[in-house]
């Protein structure tokens, strides 16, 4: 129940919350006070998770009531919903998920139905296809490339645009001196090294 | 339908957009235990990823593709079409719900940055590469034309001061947290 038509994929999770509570607080409040707390940009858990694109969390509580003539409607379980975008196949992706980010996938999940069946990645990848839900229709306004590929390119382009500053008043000989220079420095066909890293919010 | 929203390319300020219609019976059900769904409708699921603000996007969408936004909604109850502006507004209002937790791995950049980042970086490895046995005076001149043509997609980015609405609510319950000490919720 997942989309395999284009690069970064799209993934729809809805995730059934069990209706239930621990003291006064319902286990999909419990759920939401979880993600609430997550450190965001380059210290979110999700920054670990190799090739994962932008990505949401979020509690769906209930269905929205538009007034008349609608008839009233109402879900019997409150649903965590995952959204995200990720390079290459899904399985591929989850099982990085799991291998990258297990502790933040249990205490994310933790409430779920069903989510106690999930003890390693083999599992949580069979429960996460239960819950996908098919997209109707995908719009891509970015790029298709991998996220190491677009991550060292915004590294260079951002280097470059640094480096065209520095040198406008270069000679032909000064400047051919500094680009070499540049080139070395920051490697432009080497995608481990200088670059961005995932979530990176700040200039070095 | 996809011709209809031919415009969304005219809309660089999106990276990525999704619509999600699912029926009342693929609600996933996963156990005995979990309560069947008894809707009477199907609902229509939609997220987008952008940069810029909320009134920006918006009016943005209405105003490059209203036609296309008509034909995607044209069956949801009580959608108001996206002329005029302020029903608009209010119908997205009603239905949207906040993200709990949002996750970018570039938040410096946007969309057009990531695509002008990659044909920067094609054409930096062609010039690097086809300049080692010019002289000084020719590199200086292909670097020059090189400049020129790519002064579209050069550009510095930095931290922009609300990254996401998620970004904002983070800062937001911090500095809650540390006037008030944690916080009770009251949701769900």
């Amino acid at each position: 129940m997942f989309n395999k038509s284009a690069n970064p994929t799209p993934l729809t999770l809805l995730c059934p919350i069990k209706n239930g509570a621990v003291g006064d607080q319902s286990f999909a409040s419990l759920t939401r006070e979880y993600l609430q707390t997550l450190e965001i940009h380059d210290r979110s858990p999700m920054a670990a998770v190799p090739n994962t694109f932008l990505c949401r969390f979020f509690i769906l509580n209930d269905v929205f009531f538009e007034g008349s003539p609608a008839e009233e409607d109402h879900l019997q379980s409150q649903y965590l919903v995952f959204c995200c975008n990720f390079h290459g196949d899904l399985e591929t992706y989850l099982r990085g998920f799991w291998q990258n980010a297990e502790s933040h996938i249990r205490n994310t999940w933790r409430y779920c139905v069903a989510f106690d069946e999930v003890k390693n990645a083999e599992s949580f990848v069979a429960y996460i296809k239960k819950c996908s839900v098919k997209t109707t229709f995908y719009f891509n306004g970015s790029s298709g490339e991998p996220l190491t590929e677009q991550l060292k390119a915004l590294y260079l382009k951002q280097e470059l645009s640094q480096f065209a500053c520095d040198t406008q008043n270069h000679n032909p000989q000064q400047l051919r001196a500094a680009f070499q220079h540049f080139i070395e420095r920051t490697q432009p066909t080497d995608l481990g090294s200088p670059t961005w890293h995932p979530g990176q919010n700040f200039i070095a | 339908m996809a011709g209809k929203l031919k415009g969304l390319q005219t809309l660089s300020l999106i990276h990525y957009a999704r619509w999600v219609v699912i029926r009342p019976s693929q609600f996933p059900r996963l156990s005995k235990s979990q309560p069947k769904e008894k809707l009477k409708y199907a609902y229509t699921l939609f997220f987008s990823n952008f940069n810029g603000s909320w009134a920006q996007y918006v009016d943005s969408f209405h105003m490059a593709i209203p036609t296309g936004l008509n034909l995607a909604w044209y069956k949801n109850l009580r959608y108001p079409k996206s002329i005029p502006l302020q029903p608009f507004h209010r119908y997205i209002l009603h239905n949207q719900i906040g993200t709990e937790h949002y996750y970018n791995p570039y938040p410096m950049a946007s969309a057009n940055d990531v695509k002008a980042a990659l044909a920067l970086k094609a054409e930096l490895i062609k010039l690097a590469q086809s300049s080692e046995n010019l002289s000084d005076e020719e590199f200086f001149r292909r670097y020059k034309a090189f400049l020129f043509q790519n002064q579209a997609h050069i550009g510095k980015m930095a931290p922009s001061p609300v990254v996401s609405l998620a970004n904002q609510a983070t800062q937001e319950r911090r500095r809650l947290i540390k006037l008030y000490g944690r916080l009770e919720s009251n949701q769900g």
